[in-house]
């Protein structure tokens, strides 16, 4: 019956392509559809980066720091097929992945702002618990959304609204700009001047579900929790409208509608009526709907900003770049992309491990950061080779202590953590973007006594080591130990004859001087 | 990212590994020469414009200075005197300020809205009404990108002020932070400018080359702007080491320190002068301290008797090199005092009508805009306020407030869109 086996065999061809669709791995599914989104991809695109590249970059990423001179030595020399695979497993799994988690999103959400009434010790914490447990990450957001203070144990989860001293414009505009992607501060005044998407009244149905909030009992008290009244509404008028019309806007998220509220009974406002020292509770809270209408899978900027926000830490740029900026005119580079790992991440119950393992085991992520001598147009957003991220305050700090062979322990570190933050954290509020350098940045890496504290010599540390073998294996142990990679025939012949020439006697504060040029060179500063 | 090979032009990246290899004791690799000199004084006094705003940090008080009000409940003990300028009278305590106020323009209708040290200051350098999400850059920042740029041969944005700390990059906003305050604590190099104890000159050339080997092998392939960035960074601390004697007043003759004044703040005003000399856009110069809610009137005698000869002195200096018709000169504080006198002889803090001087670069010398009332409890004409300020100042350099930056892809005016410059005192 050749007329009927047409469309049989091409139904059959159908269900094969989509099951094979199906079960084709996130990693694989990210690199096709990168791949599609250049019409060149294949062709041009970096080869994969080699061993010493790949083990910087993910032990970079996933612990926060380099790897030691035997995880390097062992990973070069293994000889398994997998043993990328298994390497990331394996990092996966330590607890410093959830540290380095920890320090990546206190800078996401806090963005370097004065620790006030939480302190950093409790927040890292409880982040650490949340990565280390890999709980997922709507329940984290509910958690950091719905936390009041009061209840000690989540206390730390209130800090996104508590150390923001639950400033209204503010947390509307963070809420926004960290849960759903629009950074809507311009809005506040009127709709926004250049992005059509972002409206005034989007502004304001985000701030409608705090707008009855107040810090209690005040809000000097550095103990203060979250405590609501049972009436307010937002009202707001466009400095650009002549006419001074003022609307208002019941709680809702950006282009949802208004949250259905129930009508409050006269006398039976508050569970617990407002009085002298007493923290009110109202009979309806807006605030407690909040965390519910931002993690609600109506509504997809949650999943969409997630997904994007993760993948520019590993890729360096969000497939929606700036990361806040999701509107029409700024259209994602992949659009297939992301809304594949929104539905992924959803699907798989926001399991934030398992997106990142995806990510770190594609080809994409995995591409070497050397632009091929034939590629002359190098555009960020189609990923033809990997980027350049500049170490983090954190990552630099404990990379240094790795590096230099000084101990990298949590409890030794934290001193110098908090140098590196000081020195390198950007700026309170802004987004961390480490692309400049000041000044003194630059002094404190030159001649800055902790800097040279790490690089010269002292007992066990790197410069005493390589003070003691014989020259020729001093740079072999170098880059290894700081670069993680074996040094080319002419750097090897460089650190030589520097050594030769430097008097016997000044050898050993040379050695420290050869470490000092290693951790300062731009290969060092930035995950490459 | 263009797959350019490395070509910044810069002297600095010419030391690759032949340099290294060279570096045997070879200083000269990396020495004086190897930076360009930048050009002559002269001729930065004529194309360059730069700022100095002295700031008088504590808030002073107008009716010991600007706006004497001798002779009224509020006026105090001390008298009015005649100026370089007819009509106009300031406290006697500036009696050297005075002979030169025909180079100064007074503006005495200042509202600048808040009596706190701390907005008040942010206020006042910024132009700008407190607005949540969104930090707005100090004058500082503002001057150092728009007069200096990103290539400039010495930091943009300077910061001299007593003791230590200070500097932050939260003063450059969006900015960037290669326009934050550099903080030159007490007047000393900035902190770590000079080789650590230990370090020869040697050994410094020999790591610098193999750094900078480094750094040029990696950046042939693979670069970014902010690995640009890096790699320039370092040239630019090594261009500001070979010229870190700009920053030692002690070669200054003995006459000159002499005129300035044997203390801090003399001393301070001395190295202002030197860095704007040496092409630093921005200089900020911070004088404490006048907070003055005890005994207004004797720490007024203390404070200003240390700033008006040295404050006389950099006028003259400025006007003998040709430089002050390219140099805008403010002086100003986070805001006034109570005319109203405490009943510890002190003033409190007021921001509801005080005084703000400035001359130098489009400043019409000897203009006075606005008037407060008899005893000076409240402005009578002309009220501005720190963002028609922020307006003038730029103006004055040449620049154009109505200028956007774009942090974020977003337009930001330069200069608060709902005020102007005060042009009575443009020339």
């Amino acid at each position: 019956m050749p007329a009927r086996s047409g469309p049989v065999a091409a139904l059959l061809i159908l269900a094969y392509a989509s099951s094979a669709v199906a079960d084709e791995p996130l990693h694989a599914r990210i690199d096709r559809l990168i791949a599609a989104g250049h019409p060149n991809h294949s062709k041009l695109a970096a080869p994969a980066a080699d061993d010493g590249e790949f083990l910087r970059r993910v032990t970079l990423d996933l612990s926060g720091t380099i790897p030691s001179t035997a995880e390097a030595t062992a990973f070069f020399a293994d000889t398994a097929p997998d043993k990328r695979v298994k390497l990331i497993d394996r990092l996966l799994a330590a607890p410093s992945y959830a540290r380095r988690m920890a320090q990546a999103f206190d800078v996401i959400l806090m963005e370097r702002r004065k620790d006030t009434r939480v302190t950093r010790a409790a927040w890292e914490t409880y982040l650490r618990d949340t990565f280390a447990a890999n709980r997922p990450y709507d329940a984290f957001a509910r958690e950091l959304l719905s936390a009041d203070g009061s209840d000690a144990k989540l206390r730390p989860a209130a800090k996104f609204f508590l150390d923001r001293d639950l400033e209204p414009n503010l947390i509307t505009r963070d809420l926004g700009r960290v849960f759903l992607g629009r950074n809507m501060g311009c809005a506040q005044c009127h709709d926004h001047p250049t992005v059509n998407d972002y409206k005034q009244a989007d502004y304001y149905g985000i701030q409608a579900f705090i707008n009855r909030t107040f810090l209690f009992p005040n809000a000097q008290a550095p103990t203060a929790v979250i405590a609501e009244k049972a009436d307010g509404e937002v009202n707001f008028t466009s400095v650009f409208d002549k006419a001074k019309k003022t609307s208002g806007t019941g709680p809702r998220m950006p282009g949802l509608k208004p949250l259905d509220e129930p009508k409050a009974e006269k006398g039976k406002e508050y569970a617990v009526a407002p009085a002298k020292d007493v923290r009110p509770v109202p009979a309806y809270s807006r605030r407690e709907r909040l965390a519910a209408a931002v993690t609600s899978p109506d509504n997809p900027a949650f999943a969409r900003t997630a997904v994007n926000r993760l993948w520019a830490l590993l890729l360096g740029r969000g497939i929606i770049d700036p990361v806040d900026q999701d509107h029409a005119d700024n259209p994602p580079s992949h659009p297939e992309l992301l809304d594949t790992l929104a539905r992924d991440f959803v699907a798989h119950n926001y399991d934030v491990k398992r997106l990142v393992r995806e990510i770190v085991l594609s080809r994409t992520y995995q591409r070497s950061s050397e632009v091929p001598a034939t590629l002359t147009d190098v555009p960020a957003d189609r990923y033809l080779v990997g980027p350049l991220k500049p170490l983090a305050a954190e990552q630099l700090a404990y990379a240094l202590s790795e590096a230099t062979g000084n101990t990298s322990a949590d409890a030794k570190a934290a001193p110098l953590v908090a140098t590196f933050r000081g020195m390198y954290g950007g700026v309170a509020g802004e987004p961390d973007d480490g692309t400049t350098q000041t000044l003194s940045q630059t002094l404190f890496l030159k001649n800055g006594p902790v800097v040279r504290g790490l690089t010269q010599p002292k007992a066990g540390n790197l410069a005493d080591r390589l003070g003691k073998l014989p020259p020729d294996r001093i740079a072999d142990e170098l880059f290894l130990s700081v670069l993680t990679r074996r040094p080319t025939a002419d750097e090897k012949t460089d650190v030589t004859a520097a050594l030769t020439r430097t008097p016997a006697a000044e050898r050993p504060v040379f050695c420290g001087e050869l470490v000092w040029a290693l951790v300062t060179s731009a290969e060092f500063r930035f995950n490459h | 990212m263009p797959n350019a090979k490395y070509a910044c032009g810069s002297a600095a990246h010419a030391v690759s590994r032949r340099g290294f290899l060279a570096a045997a004791g070879a200083t000269a690799a990396l020495g004086p020469a190897g930076f360009a000199a930048p050009g002559s004084t002269a001729e930065l006094a004529r194309n360059q414009k730069r700022v100095l705003v002295i700031f008088l940090a504590g808030g002073v008080s107008q009716l010991e200075t600007w706006d004497p009000k001798p002779g009224t409940d509020t006026g105090g003990p001390f008298r009015a005197i005649p100026t370089s300028v007819t009509g106009t009278h300031i406290c006697e305590l500036l009696p050297h300020t005075a002979a030169r106020m025909h180079k100064l323009a007074v503006v005495r209708s200042l509202n600048s809205t808040t009596p706190d040290h701390a907005q008040g200051e942010k206020i006042m350098l910024t132009g700008r009404r407190p607005e949540a999400g969104i930090e707005y850059p100090h004058i500082g920042a503002v001057a150092a990108k728009m007069l200096g740029g990103e290539q400039a041969e010495m930091p943009g944005h300077i910061h001299i002020l007593p003791g230590g700390g200070g500097g932050g990059r939260a003063d450059a906003a969006f900015l960037g932070p290669q326009f934050a305050s550099v903080p030159v604590p007490d007047g000393r190099p900035p902190t770590n400018l000079l080789r650590p104890a230990g370090l020869t000159a040697d050994a410094d050339a020999a790591r610098e080359a193999l750094r900078q080997s480094l750094t040029d092998r990696f950046s042939r392939s693979r670069r970014s702007a902010a690995s640009e960035a890096y790699a320039a960074s370092f040239a630019q601390a090594e261009r500001v080491f070979h010229r870190a004697d700009v920053f030692d007043v002690e070669r200054e003759s003995l006459k000159t320190a002499e005129r300035y004044g044997r203390h801090d703040f003399g001393r301070h005003l001395l190295l202002a002068r030197r860095l704007l000399e040496a092409g630093v856009s921005y200089v900020k110069v911070s004088h404490s301290n006048y907070d003055t809610h005890h005994e207004n009137f004797d720490f007024h005698i203390e404070q200003l008797g240390e700033f008006d000869r040295p404050f006389s002195a950099l006028l003259d200096d400025l006007s003998d090199r040709g430089m002050l018709e390219s140099t805008l000169v403010v002086v100003m504080s986070e805001m006034g005092r109570t005319p109203r006198i405490n009943d510890r002889f002190g003033r409190d803090h007021w921001s509801n009508g005080w005084s703000v001087v400035m001359g130098g670069a489009g400043i019409k010398g000897g203009a006075v805009v606005g008037r407060t009332n008899a005893n000076g409890s409240t402005i009578a004409d002309r009220e501005v306020g720190p963002w028609h300020l922020f307006h003038t100042y730029l103006r004055a350099v040449g620049l154009d407030p109505e200028r956007n930056f774009h942090p974020n892809q977003r337009p930001v005016p330069v200069a608060d869109p709902r005020a102007s410059a005060i042009s009575e005192i443009l020339a």
